[in-house]
């Protein structure tokens, strides 16, 4: 008989570093440290002190699910890339997972998702089982019409003042946040996974050259 | 000390993503197996230079893709390697990282001792890597990012004699080509137009040639090259192409001046250390330029001096310099034990004093 499937799930898309190794439906260790900075020297020990605590090794895992965002930039490239090593050397797929469906996960019925952004703006994305709508970066005082409908639980950040926006009410993830993403990457184990890549759905802020070229002129005679 | 060494190195530090797999049999010359480079120019084509994020988001997706290039081309598989290597500073830190946390990765799932290596000490032995040459060796590092002469003791000691107190050469390319409406990356465009231009109609300044020592200085020459354009197009409204290829040839003959001197300088300082085969070596993109090199080369012989330049794709980032340079490190016994941190800033030189951004966060270079 096959064993159950080992899935080390983990993120690092916001002030924080956290991983859970799921067997199966069964969660054997899990970690969640907040940090606003460290991630990256962070990351590996913990996810050894994880695998040690689950009493397996990396070569035990069968699949990988990395948080993709969106969140912070630097933080999400921090998991991904980490992911996609990891997927290289132990030849077993990484998964990327966003938060947002992650948030959304193990919540039935219409679910909006959100996670802080920078400037007073959320990330945020309508579920009903399936994502509804694409996530969007929207104005925390200009929430757009487009992801109402229904009585949605919402889940994540600012949900007291999403829930009243959108006559819903406030509620909780189901599951923490590494567990969330090891379950979704758990279900998608088989199946044709593209490598993780970050979500970032905001453009790099970049302002083209100032430098306008000159005028050239025909050559002199 | 293990025969054969074989390394896999990743380097993601400014707008190339690169991987490469070096081999060295005990005693013999180092092998570059394999040694693969995406370059982003395009990516940053139409901002007028590397735009940070711009860069990390394409390294993030592409390293691990790179690595798999490497070895598949090296014909070598991870059970063939004694150790990963990365670039671990300084750089672009959005870069860096996501060389450092891909290499972990691999080294992680592979067993395998992770080297950091710093991207400097990389070009600074590029000369071993392709000739094998004898410490001590005076060195010229000079980019988009960088601008130092550098004795090479051994792969982890350094003597800076001078370096650039402000922009790198091949900023000041970039820049140059930018106000004349070349393309990117400046370098090869503004030589390519200067062939055919009169070096000697615009007298640009030399920077710093009336001081002392090896210390340099690129933007003041800039300046000079946008204000001689503003009063042309002042004149007649625009640039005629003979305008700009003397544009072009003045401003690469002053950056060829001032390297040539400051060259001498620190050949001169080199020289009392009684180097048994005394030799220069220049690596980074701006040692392509023609005239710089010849420039280079021209003085080195002239104080009795060898010139290496390794070839151009070894001259530029790529990652087999830091798979040979953390060859050398494994044989000196490092095996990556310690927490790998990624550094923006870390100086090659440890005792000498910073010279760039000595501020809150350190020496930049």
């Amino acid at each position: 008989m096959q064993s159950d499937p080992l899935v080390l799930g983990f993120d690092t898309s916001a002030a924080h570093c956290a991983a859970a190794l799921l067997s199966g439906d069964q969660v054997l260790a899990s970690r969640h440290e907040e940090m606003g900075r460290g991630q990256a020297e962070r990351l590996f020990p913990l996810l050894e002190e994880v695998l040690a605590q689950g009493g397996a090794t990396w070569h035990d895992l069968t699949a990988i699910g990395v948080g993709s965002g969106p969140g912070n930039f630097t933080g999400i490239r921090i998991s991904v890339s980490a992911a996609r090593g990891l997927a290289l050397s132990l030849g077993v797929p990484a998964i990327g997972v966003s938060t947002l469906e992650a948030q959304a996960f193990g919540t039935s019925g219409v679910v909006l998702s959100a996670v802080t952004a920078p400037r007073d703006q959320i990330y945020i994305q309508r579920f009903n089982g399936a994502p509804s709508t694409p996530p969007v970066l929207v104005a925390l005082d200009a929430l757009p019409d487009d992801v109402a409908g229904g009585t949605p639980t919402c889940i994540g950040a600012h949900a007291n003042e999403v829930a009243a926006r959108y006559a819903g009410t406030p509620g909780h993830a189901a599951f923490p946040l590494p567990e969330a993403i090891a379950r979704i990457a758990a279900l998608r184990i088989g199946q044709d996974n593209p490598p993780p890549s970050p979500l970032y759905i905001r453009a790099a802020d970049a302002a083209p050259s100032r430098d306008a070229p000159p005028v050239i002129l025909p050559d002199e005679t | 000390m293990e025969d054969n060494l074989t390394i896999l190195a990743l380097e993601s530090s400014c707008d190339d993503t690169a991987a490469a797999v070096v081999r060295q049999a005990k005693g013999g010359p180092a092998q570059i197996l394999s040694s693969v480079v995406f370059d982003q120019t395009k990516l940053h084509a139409t901002f007028g230079g590397v735009v940070p994020e711009i860069a990390a988001r394409a390294h993030a997706e592409k390293l691990d893709v790179c690595a798999k290039e490497a070895l598949i081309k090296a014909n070598v598989s991870l059970f063939d390697l004694d150790a990963v290597a990365v670039t671990a500073g300084p750089g672009l830190i959005g870069g860096v990282l996501s060389g450092v946390m891909c290499a972990r990765g691999i080294a992680a799932g592979a067993d395998l001792p992770l080297i950091g290596v710093n991207h400097l000490a990389g070009h600074a032995l590029t000369p071993r890597l392709t000739n094998n040459v004898r410490y001590p060796y005076l060195m010229l590092l000079v980019s988009g990012g960088h601008c130092q002469f550098l004795i090479a003791h051994s792969s982890s000691d350094f003597t800076r004699l001078g370096g650039t107190i402000d922009d790198a050469p091949g900023e000041a390319f970039d820049k140059t080509a930018r106000l004349l409406g070349l393309t990117q990356p400046g370098g090869p465009a503004v030589q390519q137009e200067a062939q055919a231009g009169d070096p000697t109609r615009f007298a640009f300044p030399r920077p710093m040639l009336n001081k002392p020592g090896c210390d340099m200085s690129f933007s003041g020459l800039k300046t000079a090259l946008r204000r001689a354009r503003d009063e042309i197009i002042a004149q007649k409204s625009g640039l005629t192409r003979q305008d700009r290829a003397d544009l072009c040839a003045s401003f690469q003959a002053a950056v060829t001046d001032v390297l040539s001197e400051k060259c001498r300088r620190a050949i001169e300082i080199y020289m009392t250390e009684a180097p048994s085969e005394p030799l220069i070596a220049v690596a980074g993109g701006v040692a392509a330029n023609t005239s710089i090199r010849a420039g280079l080369e021209r003085t080195a012989h002239e104080n009795n001096c060898a010139f290496l330049a390794p070839p151009l794709s070894l001259c530029t980032d790529n990652a087999a310099m830091i798979a040979y340079c953390a060859l050398e490190q494994y044989r000196n016994g490092d095996r990556g034990k310690g927490e790998l941190v990624a550094r923006p800033r870390w100086p090659l030189d440890r005792h000498s004093p910073a010279m760039l951004g000595s501020g809150r966060k350190g020496a930049k270079a």
